[in-house]
């Protein structure tokens, strides 16, 4: 049987359906010349990749944070909105002013999560911070599409992270914190945690932007994330299957 | 997508690393590539009710950097010589990468196939779309795609086995 070049690129790109898959891999078995020009296929993939791999771990340029936070958001596509380029305001003193308070706050924390003494949404278990009460079920049961009004746990987003895990950022209130918690070993473990940017970060009449993450998180999102963000599809998906892998 | 206003521009924020290297894959200098992000933020916020129910948040905001960087290139063609932007040489990738040298010779090889070839490439091989993602931010038939990456492989094999020392 020969296969031709874009069945083979298919089948590196992961886009074969399984008989074809499977039928290809017992010729490369059989097949040196075939199981080379894969090789070669995979090798450019590969080298493409990691060529531009330690792009993901720069950091973000801080008015690329900045706009991603605060530019005006319309969800009405009847209304045209300006775009100029040399509109962006460029703050960059607010990113530093945010990333402190962000620091202090992770003092303060330490005392407020040990001084819950089990009541807090965040527990120490063998030195590792899990997730607890309203604050678990809802990183199990919440989804970012569908959050009730109100609610005590606002769900952000829901990624893979690089080792296959499920992710989850959330912002609670009363204190307001912010968070990423992972999905390992049947419970909720809380990657970092920290104090949830309030209106320092904005204007007034950016109500969005309270919402968004602060940097401490958006740097352990970048750093755990396999892939992109969960869709709500995908989301509501990993519930069922109860975010295990 | 049935998403809050405040869970898409999180999904935003956590898309900006890959955001800026789908552009370095598109424009090789860093700052140029930043200034596609840039446009793609502003543009996908302000445009956010285009957003379909249960799309790809990751896949919308990739078409738009895509655009922007085709009105962007368009524009600015005629001050290029043949694949080489001005100032060529100041673009010796950014200091903080692991391998610059690695990675201006796969630009470079990049920058040598055409509009559509690269993006396919760029959109597959490099951010892992599927074929139907990529297809979509392409607007293309999934066939037209396939081609386009088959022929985009076939050219960077033969301009990346003349190794990182190759380009001349």
């Amino acid at each position: 049987m020969t296969f031709s070049d874009e069945v083979l690129m298919a089948y590196v790109d992961g886009e074969l359906d399984a008989a074809t898959r499977a039928a290809l891999e017992a010729a490369m078995a059989q097949d040196a010349a075939l199981a080379q020009r894969i090789a070669a296929e995979r090798a450019l993939r590969a080298r493409l990749r990691a060529a531009f791999e330690p792009v993901l771990d720069e950091p973000v340029p801080a008015h690329l944070m900045h706009l991603a936070r605060t530019a005006p958001e319309q969800r009405d596509t009847s209304t045209v909105v300006p775009l100029r380029r040399g509109e962006v305001r460029r703050h960059p003193w607010r990113e530093g002013l945010a990333l402190a308070a962000s620091l202090v706050a992770g003092v303060l924390l330490g005392h407020w999560v040990l001084r819950g003494g089990g009541l807090g949404p965040v527990v120490t278990r063998d030195g590792q911070m899990v997730a607890r009460g309203p604050l678990a079920e809802a990183l199990t049961g919440q989804l970012a599409a569908r959050q009730p009004a109100g609610a005590a746990v606002r769900i952000g987003i829901s990624f893979r992270s690089s080792s296959g895990q499920y992710c989850r950022t959330f912002s609670v209130r009363a204190p307001e914190l912010s968070g990423l918690a992972c999905r390992a070993g049947g419970q909720w473990q809380v990657q970092v945690l920290t104090r949830a940017e309030a209106a320092a970060a904005a204007p007034g009449h950016y109500r969005e932007a309270a919402s968004s993450m602060p940097p401490a998180v958006v740097a352990a999102v970048s750093a755990e994330i396999a892939g992109s963000p969960l869709d709500a599809r995908a989301e509501a998906a990993a519930r069922r299957r109860g975010w295990e892998r | 997508m049935s998403a809050s206003p405040g869970d898409l521009r999180d999904q935003v924020v956590a898309m900006l690393p890959r955001l800026r290297r789908f552009a370095r894959t598109l424009a090789r200098d860093p700052h140029d590539a930043d200034d596609l992000v840039q446009i793609a933020i502003e543009r996908g916020l302000a445009h956010a009710g285009q957003l379909r129910a249960g799309s790809s948040v990751a896949a919308w905001l990739f078409g738009i950097l895509r655009n922007a960087w085709i009105d962007e290139h368009r524009s600015r063609r005629h001050r290029e010589v043949l694949g080489l932007p001005e100032g060529a040489d100041e673009t010796v990738g950014d200091p903080t990468t692991g391998s610059p040298d690695e990675l201006l010779c796969v630009q470079e090889a990049l920058g040598r196939l055409p509009d559509e070839q690269r993006l396919a490439v760029s959109l597959v091989l490099i951010e892992g779309l599927s074929y139907k993602e990529a297809a979509a931010v392409m607007n293309v038939p999934i066939g037209t795609l396939t081609s386009r990456l088959a022929r985009g492989r076939e050219t960077l094999q033969t301009l990346l086995s003349e190794g990182p020392g190759g380009r001349s």
